[in-house]
């Protein structure tokens, strides 16, 4: 691919970084359910993105890795979480803001404490499918399921959360 | 790049729904007040500490494979279904991988809590070996043993000739009465001692053994021993507290490196759950393979019938490395069944497969 900029590992974590940290960090938010845990599970993943550079050399393939490896270390966490403090999330920052289109601080609360009571592949699929925008096919290949399964997760947590949606309307 | 907020609709997104515009909303306003702290200065720092020392951190704490294959042992955290540790939970085993940065990997002290009242057991790395399509090879399991001193390698050699696997497909090929342990301070310290004891005659093959099940015995102490010790020194064995020239037939008077991991290794493991393993669904399963095109897939079973199946894909493909998938299932008893595929379709040997019988309790 002759448009594909030739990055070193150090270029490509620094592009990679200022195009998708932020989006990356909201994506381990959805699936870890608290913001210091993401930012670990993100700066894990680009630091082990860097060491893989070598394999991966293009931007894209970069960027489906660290979707793949914050997506896995997330879930990682939670497992290890479980042991410890299985129904104690950690709380989110408060957060205030002037937004009014925007879910109250307490509604964000609301889903994504609904999030943190599905089970991890749903959570994962309907992060994926909803906030990444993947196709079916980006998200079968991030989780290593078949597409069949990413339909059937997808309905059941769209079933779940379902009630939320009608609450905000 | 561009920032990737508010992408396109892509065209091979699965099917509209109704709710699907405002399901997005959700999630997007959910996380929407989130800025997170500037890191990108750590993970330079990071970035060259990893470029200099060549190591990686994966979330198994593997720089892969060889590194998972050579130490081995922990980076595995062991949990059973319902989030319990397992007995099997190498927490008190040794307790970090060479490779392993204890930043960002999720360490087995923390991944349950230490077992104060019984501090006299370890758990050790076990390799025992196992009939595959491709032959006798070696396949893992982790044992909670007394402690033996406090010395891993004689606790997990010891085991590997003197008890049985408690996967039923796996063996030990050392003759009953065998006992194995340590010698420390013996030779240098580069190299692993390991003194050979037994009821019975064990320097040369017995009758009834194979040529490639004696090397293979003799591969499960040298993998065993440095698992435990986390290391790849050489080992040195001796017979009954002296040198040998052989040990099964096999020649043994020099340190010996462990045989290639493509050669000795099964190449699909299955390390949780453990054989005979009661979970409670969902549980997730883990392992480490060496699959072609990294695809793993699986089934479980109830007799001939295949309840589930599906697949997955490690980590790297063509060298030992974790996958994981999730498996739920009504209440009851199974085999559960990993394996590669077949690249050949049929024409080479059968893929390489690991089963466990589980059962899945209400």
């Amino acid at each position: 691919m002759s448009t594909t900029p030739q990055w070193d590992a150090d270029a490509a974590v620094d592009e990679l970084y200022a195009s998708h940290y932020r989006r990356l960090v909201r994506l381990s938010v959805l699936l870890v359910h608290d913001v210091e845990t993401a930012e670990e599970v993100v700066q894990d993943s680009f630091v082990a993105m860097h060491g893989r550079w070598r394999t991966l050399r293009d931007p894209e393939k970069g960027l489906a890795y660290l979707r793949q490896t914050v997506v896995n270390r997330s879930r990682s966490v939670l497992r290890h979480r479980s042991v410890q403090a299985r129904h104690t999330p950690l709380p989110l920052p408060d957060q205030h803001g002037t937004d009014v289109d925007a879910l109250s601080a307490e509604r964000r609360r609301e889903v994504l404490d609904a999030l943190h009571e599905l089970p991890t592949r749903q959570r994962e699929v309907l992060a994926l499918r909803y906030y990444l925008d993947l196709s079916e096919a980006e998200i079968a290949s991030t989780l290593g399921i078949s597409r069949g399964a990413v339909k059937s997760h997808a309905s059941r947590g769209v079933a779940a959360l379902r009630p939320l949606l009608k609450d905000a309307s | 790049m561009n920032e990737y907020d508010g992408p396109p609709r892509r065209a091979d997104a699965p099917g509209p729904g109704p709710d699907d515009e405002g399901i997005r909303r959700l999630l997007d306003d959910a996380v929407s007040h989130i800025e997170p702290h500037d890191s990108l200065g750590s993970i330079h720092a990071r970035t060259k500490v990893s470029s200099m020392k060549r190591k990686q951190s994966w979330f198994l704490g593997a720089g892969a494979a060889v590194a998972a294959v050579a130490a081995t042992v922990v980076a595995v955290t062991v949990l059973s279904g319902d989030g319990t540790p397992d007995p099997r939970d190498p927490v008190a085993g040794p307790t970090s991988s060479a490779d392993a940065d204890p930043s960002t990997t999720p360490s087995p002290e923390e991944s349950a809590s230490p077992d104060v009242s019984t501090p006299a057991m370890q758990t050790v790395p076990v390799y025992y070996a196992g009939d595959t399509s491709r032959g006798v090879r070696l396949y893992r399991e982790f044992h909670r043993t007394e402690a033996i001193g406090d010395d891993p390698v004689t606790a997990a050699v010891n085991e590997a000739v003197s008890t049985e696997p408690d996967d039923q497909d796996y063996r030990t090929s050392w003759p009953a009465g065998t006992a194995a342990a340590r010698v420390e301070g013996a030779g240098t310290p580069d190299v692993l001692t390991i003194d050979i004891s037994s009821a019975g005659q064990i320097r040369t093959r017995p009758s009834g053994m194979s040529q490639e099940e004696a090397q293979i015995a003799v591969e499960q102490l040298i993998y065993t021993a440095q698992a435990a010790d986390q290391s790849r020194k050489p080992v040195q064995f001796l017979l009954d507290g002296g040198r040998t020239d052989q040990l099964l037939g096999v020649p043994t008077s020099e340190p010996l490196s462990q045989g290639d991991a493509v050669d000795v290794l099964a190449q699909v493991w299955v390390i949780d759950p453990a054989e005979g393993a009661e979970v409670s669904a969902p549980f997730t399963v883990s392992g480490l393979a060496a699959a072609f095109e990294a695809n793993v897939v699986w089934e479980l079973r109830q007799g001939d019938t295949v309840v589930k199946s599906d697949f997955t894909t490690a980590e790297e493909c063509c060298t030992m490395a974790p996958y994981s998938f999730e498996v739920t299932a009504p209440p009851g008893e199974y085999t559960l069944v990993v394996q590669d595929t077949d690249p050949s379709g049929g024409e080479g040997p059968a893929p390489w497969q690991d089963t466990k019988r589980i059962t899945i309790v209400p």
